[in-house]
This record gives C-alpha cells, sequence and structure tokens, in this order.
C-alpha cells in the first residue's frame, strides 16, 4: 500500500467503527422504546459478556482450541471462582493474570 | 460529585489499560512492521480505537489487499456496536445526548462491559463516560506508540500473565451482570452458540459475526423464556 492509501484507509476504517457506535446514542436517544424492546435491549449485555468470555477462553488465538493443553481454559477455572468468591474486579484480575504467569512458566505443554 | 463521578470512571478503566498494553503494544509492532509510520498507527489508534479492526487492517495490508477490503472487513467487524450503542440508549437518559454520541466514540467490548454493569445499579453521567472511555482510549493510543516506537526491543507480555487480563476481566464483569436466572441460561446460550458458530465457520470468528448472531440468538430466547414465566 502506498503512503496515501494507507491514509485512505485509516480514515475508512475509523468512519466504519464511528457510525455503529454513535448513531444509536445521537438518533434513539430522544424515543422511549417498547416495552419489549427494552426487554429484549437487556438481555444484549448478558449475551454479549457470556460470547466474549466463551470467545477468549476457548479460542484465545482467533482458532477454536478446546483442548487440556489450553491454558486459558486452565486459567478461567480459579479466576471464575474468585469472581463468584469475591466480586471483585481488583481479584479476579491478579488471580487470573497469576495463574496465567504460572502456567506460562512452569507448565510445559 | 462530578469528581467523584470521573474519579470512579478512570479507576475502572484501570483494569481495560492493563488489558490492552500488550494489544496495543503488539498493534504498534505489527503496524510498522507491515509498513505504516509511526505517527500513522498512532493516528489509527486515535481515530478508530477498534483492536480487531486494527489487527485486520494489517492483515490486508500484509495481504496486499486494497484499501476497499480493509474498510469492508472494519464495517463487518463493527457492525457489533450497533447493539452495544443501542443497548445504552436506556440508561443514558441522564446525559444530554450529543455529550453521550460524542462519548460513544470510546465505546468498545471492553468499555461497554464495565458500563453496562456500572448502569445496572447507578446510573449514567457524563463524568463517568469521559474518565472511563478517554483513560481507556489514552492507554490503547499510548501502548501502541510504545509499541511502534520500541516494537524491536519486544518482550513477550505472555510471561507475565498479561494475555490473560481481558478474559479475567470478561469473567468478572458476566459473573457480576449475572444476577437472574435467565440471564445466566442467556449467557451461556450466548457462550455455546458464539463457539459453534465460530467452530462451523471460522471466518467468523476473524469479522466477529459469531458474536452478533449469538447475541441476537440468546437474547430473543431470554424474551420467549421470560415471558413464559
Amino acid at each position: 500500500m502506498t503512503n496515501s492509501s494507507i491514509w485512505l484507509m485509516i480514515i475508512g476504517a475509523s468512519l466504519a467503527t464511528l457510525i455503529p457506535r454513535i448513531l444509536p446514542v445521537a438518533l434513539l436517544s430522544r424515543f422511549e422504546f417498547p416495552a419489549f424492546l427494552t426487554k429484549w435491549l437487556s438481555f444484549v449485555g448478558p449475551a454479549v459478556l457470556g460470547a466474549l468470555t466463551a470467545i477468549s477462553i476457548l479460542a484465545p488465538e482467533g482458532e477454536i482450541f478446546i483442548n487440556i493443553k489450553n491454558k486459558f481454559l486452565w486459567a478461567f477455572i480459579p479466576t471464575f471462582i474468585i469472581a463468584i468468591r469475591t466480586k471483585s474486579l481488583f481479584y479476579t484480575l491478579l488471580t487470573g493474570i497469576i495463574t496465567m504467569a504460572i502456567l506460562y512458566n512452569f507448565v510445559i505443554f | 460529585m462530578k469528581n467523584q463521578e470521573l474519579l470512579s470512571g478512570i479507576k475502572d478503566a484501570i483494569p481495560i489499560v492493563l488489558g490492552y498494553l500488550p494489544l496495543g503494544f503488539a498493534f504498534g509492532v505489527l503496524a510498522t512492521e507491515a509498513g505504516m509510520s509511526i505517527t500513522q498507527a498512532t493516528v489509527m489508534s486515535i481515530l478508530c480505537f477498534t483492536g480487531a479492526g486494527q489487527y485486520i487492517a494489517i492483515g490486508v495490508m500484509q495481504a496486499g489487499g486494497a484499501v476497499l477490503t480493509a474498510v469492508l472487513a472494519n464495517v463487518l467487524v463493527n457492525l457489533r456496536y450497533f447493539l452495544f450503542s443501542a443497548s445504552l440508549v436506556p440508561h443514558l437518559k441522564s446525559v444530554p445526548t450529543k455529550i453521550a454520541a460524542f462519548l460513544s466514540y470510546g465505546l468498545t467490548d471492553e468499555t461497554y462491559a464495565v458500563a453496562i454493569n456500572r448502569y445496572q445499579n447507578r446510573a449514567a453521567s457524563a463524568s463517568y463516560m469521559a474518565g472511563l472511555n478517554l483513560t481507556s482510549h489514552l492507554g490503547w493510543v499510548g501502548s501502541t506508540i510504545l509499541g511502534a516506537v520500541l516494537g524491536s526491543l519486544i518482550t513477550n507480555t505472555d510471561k507475565i500473565g498479561l494475555n490473560f487480563a481481558l478474559p479475567a476481566m470478561y469473567i468478572c464483569l458476566l459473573v457480576l451482570l449475572v444476577s437472574k436466572r435467565t440471564e445466566a441460561i442467556v449467557a451461556i446460550i450466548a457462550g455455546i452458540l458464539c463457539v459453534v458458530i465460530g467452530y462451523v465457520y471460522p471466518s467468523s470468528l476473524h469479522n466477529l459475526s459469531n458474536i452478533i448472531i449469538a447475541t441476537l440468538i440468546a437474547a430473543t430466547i431470554g424474551v420467549m423464556l421470560n415471558d413464559k414465566q
């Protein structure tokens, strides 16, 4: 790609991310949503987080990797337990990062 | 009061910044390797602020693809933000629309996950949004610059477990957000669907359409289950 193509790509890509982020908030805020839609939207959060969690653990490198050699799968267990027990982002993150560091440095697979 | 909101926004962004460090760094390294200048890599992180989209753009560049290919891939990858943004609308009534729209530029998977949790029991405010989104954005841009400048000296951040920062954050936010049985079922269905779709159509893992489809189906099932009760 030439230098000017790169700039064009950057501008195009930023428009592609700006529009879906801003448009709904900018246009929909003046409307009162019908009850069923509000209900439906209230499930978007849990669904998105369920999907993001599953993908980040089971496809950590961009490919589905369901295998006992998947370190993310092992790190998930203590992290999930601490999340339920403490409901604290700090302790959960700490547990996750330390577990991963241990797995990475001391477990050979 | 306002300061406190701003501070909690900044505080809530710290885990996000931690997770962005290796990702933004890697983007900086890859971007300069693929032929971007440090300025271009930095501007792209400022304007786009989308991990998946930016990585795809680099991939297209390296493969010798066209500008249009990179842009269309970004359209596809970022479609999910329509959903995220729309689902925040009912919570943002307390923020002036123009400000809310402007600050929504900082909407990412991670800032969405944190914000939607916060708004379950606290009203949204412009100061909180600014603290959360701008701090995260700054972390993304800062780590990009570090990566672009120090690319050759790259150290392996996997060794210190930082590659698990974002998964750990998702896990905790999921636990915090899910309080009802139906919500737990919706989250599990979405997780399974997302993985199954990704397995059957591996390309969906790269354009993230599996997240969109899984969310649409799981949220609909949630409404149906809710009606039955």
